[in-house]
């Protein structure tokens, strides 16, 4: 066997299997939305151009799906990173008790997501959840009322994904040289300050790529959210995973399902390129 | 500062374990609707079990479709990424960015396609076909981890490794893997949660009841309003304690296991 073949041979398995699972799908995906499918005729499509798409943006029920799956991407992320890195920061210097903080601020990350849902679709329960109990007169509906409703999504998602990334920071800070942080404090530097200048260039690396993650996997998060209002009320949680779903699975329209779906895989392949174009320019 | 420093750990925790505790209090109570209390009922802590019945049946299925996307996932991770690590070939670019894809893929997109290639296949309603589409999510992460691991052991070691008489195929599982054991750990653990707690493929690919996984049977209970919620949040919390231990037996590992992915970014 010659070196040159041997990359070859080890990524074989990995290749063809993503070939099969996901670009064939995808493929299959992307020709859907350019033809007239159903579900209950999944194989007598016929072609019809953009007309999906042509629909889609004409619709300001799409426009205010790719609206809610911005705000409750970027609600996320932002909740997710800065708890995620706080808690790691925290935990990171000794105290009694640390090593019982850190497990369970854990935790969450290994609750499945549909028990997270059932725990807070019973935690925001109208009548007799414990958050409407806690409040007395001052009760919402928190997953009927469209005002509240991606507010107690979120609040759900985030519980759930922040303690990925305090678990990633929290590898990033044990990689912050011990004599560093110590010159910091020898020099007077006040706490902030020294994080800001001393910790945090060895924790931006690794929060960028973490965000991109945070970011894409949010885009396309599907579970908490149909489980927890199925995108109502009315259609105040409804992102583009969501509508993607309803049109497959409710509305039996394949063709326009996947027509949404590939927008919203456009929408986080933007994101990704956006975000190594960034990179690129601050290595420069 | 100190003070404020213990006043924001114990916030955070409050606020995280609130949930869980929400959860086994639940569990345990007999009359949620009509008896409120903050407290567990720890007379009726057989409550606490009262989900195992159904469950048990799903179980089994879930630990099934868990350690075969596990073992499938880093069975070609490894392999992929000492490629990726080692290697300079023709399409690794290529390959390094259809990994990453794959987390951009929304499921509800391919579940469709998919479905229709397993009916093809004869893979709809088997668990064996979960594990092969959970494997399609989870084994580009454990390759990305596993890289970036590698990455950081120095090529000296395999070469002298060499020079001592190791073979070649030997050089991956007995020189390498053994020094990246704690990444592959957090590879296996995230490739088992992907697994264990699938959901959107679960409900769409399995139709007979004794083949659900726990979380396409768990998922049965939202908007049902027969099932005690005690016994439902019983179940959930039965169907969180394996993940639970799991993850707490290899925590350790999963931090160091990421650190090295983390440094390179």
């Amino acid at each position: 066997m010659t070196a040159r073949r041997l990359p070859y041979l080890l990524i074989g398995g990995a290749a063809v299997y993503l070939a099969l699972l996901t670009a064939a799908p995808l493929l299959t995906g992307l020709w859907l939305s350019v033809t007239d499918t159903q579900l209950l005729n999944p194989m007598g499509g016929v072609f019809i151009g953009f007309e999906h798409y042509v629909k889609l943006f004409g619709e300001p029920g799409f426009f205010r799906s790719l609206l809610v799956t911005l705000v409750y991407t970027a609600a996320t992320v932002a909740a997710s990173l800065l708890l995620g890195t706080l808690a790691a920061v925290l935990v990171n210097r000794s105290f009694p008790g640390r090593t019982a903080a850190r497990t369970v601020l854990t935790m969450p990350w290994a609750v499945p997501t549909v028990a997270v849902a059932l725990i807070f679709a019973w935690i925001y329960n109208n009548d007799s959840g414990v958050l409407n109990r806690l409040l007395g007169p001052a009760r919402q509906g928190w997953l009927t009322d469209t005002d509240w409703a991606l507010v107690s999504v979120t609040v759900a998602s985030v519980w759930k994904v922040f303690p990925f990334v305090m678990l990633v920071a929290l590898a990033a800070l044990q990689s912050v040289p011990e004599e560093l942080r110590e010159s910091a404090r020898v020099d007077g530097a006040d706490r902030l300050n020294a994080f800001r200048d001393v910790v945090f260039p060895f924790l931006r690396p690794t929060l960028r790529v973490v965000a991109l993650l945070m970011t894409i996997w949010s885009l396309r998060r599907f579970d908490i959210i149909w489980l927890l209002t199925q995108g109502g009320p009315v259609d105040a949680t409804e992102t583009v995973v969501i509508g993607v779903y309803r049109e497959s699975f409710v509305n039996s329209d394949l063709g326009l399902s996947a027509a949404i779906g590939a927008v919203g895989l456009l929408i986080s392949s933007l994101v990704t390129v956006a975000h190594f174009l960034l990179d690129r320019r601050e290595d420069a | 500062m100190r003070v404020l420093r213990v006043a924001a750990v114990l916030v955070l925790v409050v606020v995280t374990a609130f949930p869980l505790y929400w959860m086994i209090t639940t569990a345990t109570r007999k009359d949620v609707f009509a008896v409120p209390s903050w407290w567990p009922d720890l007379g009726n802590l057989g409550g606490l079990v009262a989900g195992l019945g159904p469950m048990l049946g799903w179980l089994p299925n879930s630990a099934f479709v868990a350690f075969g996307t596990t073992l499938l996932s880093l069975m070609m991770a490894v392999l992929a990424a000492y490629a990726l690590s080692r290697f300079r070939f023709k399409g690794r670019g290529v390959f390094g960015f259809a990994l990453f894809a794959t987390q951009m893929l929304p499921e509800a997109l391919i579940v469709v396609p998919l479905y229709a290639i397993f009916l093809a296949l004869g893979l709809l309603n088997q668990l064996s076909g979960l594990v092969l589409a959970n494997t399609a999510f989870g084994m580009p992460v454990a390759v990305w981890i596993l890289k970036s691991a590698m990455d950081r052991i120095p090529v000296e070691i395999e070469e002298s490794a060499r020079v001592d008489g190791c073979p070649r195929y030997a050089i991956l599982p007995q020189i390498v893997l053994p020094l990246v054991m704690p990444s592959v750990a957090a590879a296996a653990v995230i490739t088992f949660f992907e697994g264990w707690n699938e959901y959107l493929f679960a409900s769409t690919f399995m139709v007979d009841k004794e083949k659900w996984p726990a979380s396409k049977g768990l998922a049965s209970y939202v908007g049902e309003f027969v099932t005690p919620l005690g016994t439902v949040m019983s179940a959930a919390l039965i169907f969180t304690l394996p993940a639970i231990i799991f993850f707490l037996l290899v925590q350790r590992r999963i931090v160091s296991g990421l650190t090295s992915g983390a440094v390179k970014g």
